[in-house]
């Protein structure tokens, strides 16, 4: 078991006035019997009304409008959370094993499979989920701007590059393959002043964790913020708004001790 | 009721102007076809007092071309077609029956293109639009949607009674009967007036020397009548 | 014709002479009303008048009340399969239903699960389409729980029928079936969740225009686009030109559920309101139909419903599905092979009358080439029996003759299921087409449900 302190922010500029301004956040860390939230703040500015509802994944969602102009929307949540390994998830929904749209195996997709699933056991899930993110971390290059947050696994896969939420995606495609249901996992980890992106995996009655772009099993460093069938589902922040901004800055820093 | 929208509000003033804009301009062409049988030219006069110019070879292609032609934006046809696109969109406020009246006078106001005469085949299309007027006032319950129509119906009516240079005593009237419409307009609207435009209109408005002198100024104001332009 | 088939023509020609008579009084009538509806072609919007026939369907009241009967409980069984679906999952746990059926279907929504709507319904407006065979026996052909279109234009038709053919209905015992405005109204207010009724629409360039706003006229919903709508504090709200808001408690949306919030379906969605499904599922509003209840009405998920009836009502089925066969089993995919060129095979993923194939319209290599797509994507397709459909008779300039019809009734669930007396009975103008939707350029006729 350990404790951890963590905060996440995130800037949002825009380079002219927007209003009706709708908004849905997903930064709540969501209790589980692996973690437990003790004590959290929230501030969002321009400070408004929000509501607070649970997703279909178990996520927190924070919906808000915003009906005046602004130029920016700031939020920050700063907490302590306890983890525990010991424990594990084991909120379960089939879809978690079939693809969906940003895992869809492609034909490219389907033949890497085909040539290396006879090196591991489709019925052990845990050698399975070692042996991809095993060959992922062979086959695919770690490297910023080669992708971006719409991209799918199988345009990763033509790739051959991409971040945390692509290694997910393309881990989270082979073992579903296998039929192993997997699931989505955007949080925050001590190796990155982002976001990080991992995968979990069912292993017979409960979910176990594993971070294909590090190659590792999670460990207690690991606070989960969202989960998914795929990056689609954990957006931490999806927006839509009116006026005539062109650009779109956004600031992410998050710290976790 | 409060569920006018903005857009909803918008369509409701300008099902008003337009209607009223088919029917006036259809009304204006019936008297000037009645002059052009014993002066040819007469609608030069009309074409003068929109300031539009004269192409036209004869009398027959002037007024074809302000009876059909859906391209020609003084046309009755192009009003009409604006008159109907509103209408399409407001079914459920102003009711099937009322929508039907605008069909009926699309499809009156086609059939009289291939008319021996003209002016008899077209002497329906009144009827209708009273019928039209009539179906709204029976059939629109919302007090504030009914009043956006005939708003923007007085509007357009004394707009082009001051382009014609009506006579004052009917421009008078047609002036108190848009203010007693404006009145009703509830607060926050964009059809709201501006008061200091509203006062210089009244004051050109107010006696027949006045309106003589200053109907381009009136105008002016009148185009400019409202705080926000719906 | 047989001529069995002649006199059947010669009695509708005899029996509806007034109707027949007044056909082009009550086709200008519908054409003033504005009864039509929008398609595209080569990218160009058009509105088309819907084509009226004049010679009714007439249904007698012993076959309705069986399909009365037999539609109540097929609904009331989709809508607990649906419960189940984003609860429990127990029809699946228990094997009655393979999960493939589910979770590859492109009509179940991972963002729905655990929604419980007000009520707990989420078919509110089921359009069930049937078919009367040879032998007089009633089949469903396809059920519809999204959002099916149809309503008003039998409504409409009704009243302008009975002003151009009063002596037909005095002589019938004919129901009346202007009470849709007042089932669709109580459906709507059964599961209002304080406020206003609205009817969503994307606009007047939707093919269906015609019908939403009539319907909107006739029950009094506030007809709304998405541009004026927004949800603040998980609540749905018209904003109003002064400024002003007012609370929508229950929305009928006519736009498909992957356009309906860019928060939580698709992002790109220009027609949606953001922030929908929090109200929704915050138990703020009423949504009809819910959002997600494609999975019942899918193609490959027909298959299953009478099983859906026995396992949820421990009823016997009253209504038969067609003879389906699924390529996904072993035993049927076989079957189906074997018969490709007697059978229709329907590509489970279209909609409105699309990837409907005949086996018999096939070439060899056609035929070939489709095995091959089953055999590829077994799940893709089911193959039923050609059914011997009752022909029903039409004017055709003048003439009668006989064309495939359907019947597409209207199921309304609010505090009890009800089924709409009436219809929408669409024909083929194609003698030789099975196909009879609107968009493929049918017609409709006037359903009489007989009282007795």
């Amino acid at each position: 078991m350990k404790q951890i302190t963590f905060s996440y922010t995130t800037k949002l500029t825009f380079d002219d006035d927007v209003h009706d301004h709708s908004f849905a956040l997903r930064i709540i860390p969501p209790d589980s019997p692996v973690q437990k939230l003790l004590q959290y703040d929230l501030h969002i500015t321009p400070l408004t009304q929000y509501c607070q509802t649970v997703d279909a994944f178990g996520n927190h969602v924070i919906s808000g409008y915003i009906n005046e102009p602004h130029r920016f929307l700031d939020f920050t949540i700063k907490g302590r959370a306890e983890v525990d390994l010991s424990q594990s998830r084991t909120d379960f929904l089939p879809c978690y094993r079939y693809p969906s749209e940003l895992t869809k195996p492609d034909a490219s997709i389907q033949a890497f499979f085909a040539d290396h699933r006879t090196a591991c056991d489709s019925s052990d899930p845990a050698a399975c989920a070692a042996f991809w993110s095993e060959l992922l971390s062979d086959t695919l290059r770690y490297e910023k701007g080669v992708t971006c947050s719409g991209t799918t696994a199988a345009e990763v896969m033509a790739a051959g590059a991409g971040v945390c939420q692509d290694f997910s995606h393309l881990l989270i495609s082979f073992l579903r393959l296998h039929g192993i249901p997997a699931r989505y996992m955007a949080g925050l980890a001590y190796c990155n002043g982002e976001t990080h992106a991992w995968v979990e995996y069912w292993n017979a009655d409960h979910w176990e964790g594993i971070d294909p772009s590090n190659n590792c099993p999670v460990s207690e460093n690991y606070l989960v913020l969202s989960q998914g069938r795929d990056f689609a589902d954990c957006s931490i922040n999806r927006g839509v708004m009116l006026g005539n901004y062109t650009q779109q800055m956004q600031l992410v820093r998050s710290v976790l001790s | 009721m409060g569920t006018i929208s903005l857009e909803h509000s918008s369509r409701l003033y300008w099902l008003g102007r337009y209607t009223e804009r088919t029917f006036r301009t259809l009304e204006a062409l019936q008297g000037l076809y009645d002059k052009t049988i014993d002066d040819t030219a007469a609608y030069t006069a009309y074409l003068a007092a929109f300031g539009l110019p004269d192409s036209y070879d004869s009398s027959t292609a002037f007024f074809h071309c302000f009876l059909y032609d859906k391209s020609n934006c003084d046309a009755v046809a192009y009003s009409l077609e604006r008159a109907y696109d509103n209408g399409i969109v407001l079914r459920e406020a102003i009711s099937s029956e009322a929508l039907s009246f605008l069909q009926i006078a699309k499809d009156t106001l086609k059939r009289s293109e291939h008319a021996e005469n003209i002016l008899l085949s077209l002497l329906p299309l009144k009827d209708t639009f009273y019928s039209f007027w009539g179906c709204i006032m029976d059939q629109v319950y919302d007090e504030e949607a009914w009043n956006l129509i005939f708003c923007g119906k007085s509007m357009e009516r004394l707009m082009l009674s001051l382009r014609l240079k009506a006579p004052y005593a009917e421009v008078s009237r047609i002036f108190q009967k848009l203010c007693r419409r404006l009145r009703f307009v509830p607060e926050g609207t964009p059809y709201r007036c501006d008061p200091e435009r509203l006062e210089k209109l009244t004051a050109y408005l107010s006696s027949e020397t006045g309106y003589n002198m200053h109907t381009a100024q009136a105008i002016h104001e009148l185009e400019r009548i409202f705080e926000v332009s719906p | 014709m047989t001529h069995t088939e002649i006199r059947q023509a010669e009695e509708a020609q005899s029996l509806f002479t007034e109707a027949i008579g007044n056909a082009g009084e009550i086709n200008e009538l519908l054409r003033r009303y504005g009864v039509k509806f929008g398609i595209y072609k080569n990218g160009v919007f058009k509105e088309q008048f819907f084509p009226f026939d004049p010679i009714p369907r007439v249904i007698p009241a012993e076959d309705f009340h069986l399909i009365e009967k037999g539609l109540v409980q097929r609904v009331n069984a989709l809508n607990k399969f649906l419960f189940d679906m984003y609860h429990e999952k127990q029809i699946v746990r228990d094997g009655i239903i393979p999960e493939d059926f589910i979770y590859l279907s492109k009509g179940y929504l991972a963002q729905c699960e655990g929604i419980t709507p007000p009520g707990e319904i989420y078919s509110h407006i089921s359009g069930i389409d049937l078919v009367q065979g040879k032998d007089g026996a009633w089949y469903i052909l396809e059920d519809n729980l999204r959002i099916p279109s149809g309503a008003s234009y039998p409504l409409i038709a009704r009243e302008l029928t009975r002003i151009a053919c009063p002596g037909a209905f005095a002589q019938h015992h004919i129901t009346d079936n202007r009470n849709y405005a007042e089932l669709l109204r109580d459906t709507m207010e059964h599961v209002n969740c304080g406020g206003i009724r609205a009817i969503l629409t994307p606009g007047r360039y939707n093919a269906a225009y015609f019908e939403h706003s009539y319907l909107a006229e006739l029950t009094g919903a506030v007809l709304v686009q998405n541009d004026e709508l927004f949800v603040e504090d998980n609540k749905l709200y018209q904003r109003t030109y002064n400024g002003g808001k007012t609370q929508i408690g229950v929305l009928y949306r006519r736009i498909s559920d992957e356009y309906l919030d860019p928060l939580t379906f698709y992002p790109g969605s220009v027609i949606g309101i953001p922030n929908l499904m929090e109200a929704y599922r915050s138990g703020n509003l009423g949504l009809i139909n819910a959002p997600g209840n494609g999975v019942a009405d899918d193609k490959g998920i027909y298959y299953f419903v009478p099983k859906m009836i026995r396992y949820y009502l421990g009823e016997e089925p009253i209504l038969q599905n067609a003879p389906t066969y699924l390529p996904f089993y072993d035993e049927d995919r076989q079957y189906v092979l074997d018969r490709l060129d007697t059978l229709v095979l329907k590509d489970v993923s279209e909609a409105g009358g699309y990837g409907v194939v005949f086996g018999s319209d096939l070439t060899k290599e056609q035929l070939s080439e489709l095995r091959d797509t089953i055999l590829a994507e077994p799940r893709r397709f089911i193959a039923q029996e050609v059914i011997d459909f009752l022909d029903l008779p039409i004017l055709d300039n003048g003439r009668t003759v006989l064309r495939k019809a359907d019947l597409r009734a209207f199921v309304l669930t609010g505090k009890e299921t009800k089924v709409w007396a009436s219809g929408l009975t669409r024909f083929s103008r194609n003698p030789d087409s099975f196909v009879v939707n609107s968009s493929q350029g049918g017609g409709f006729k006037d359903t009489w449900v007989l009282s007795r």
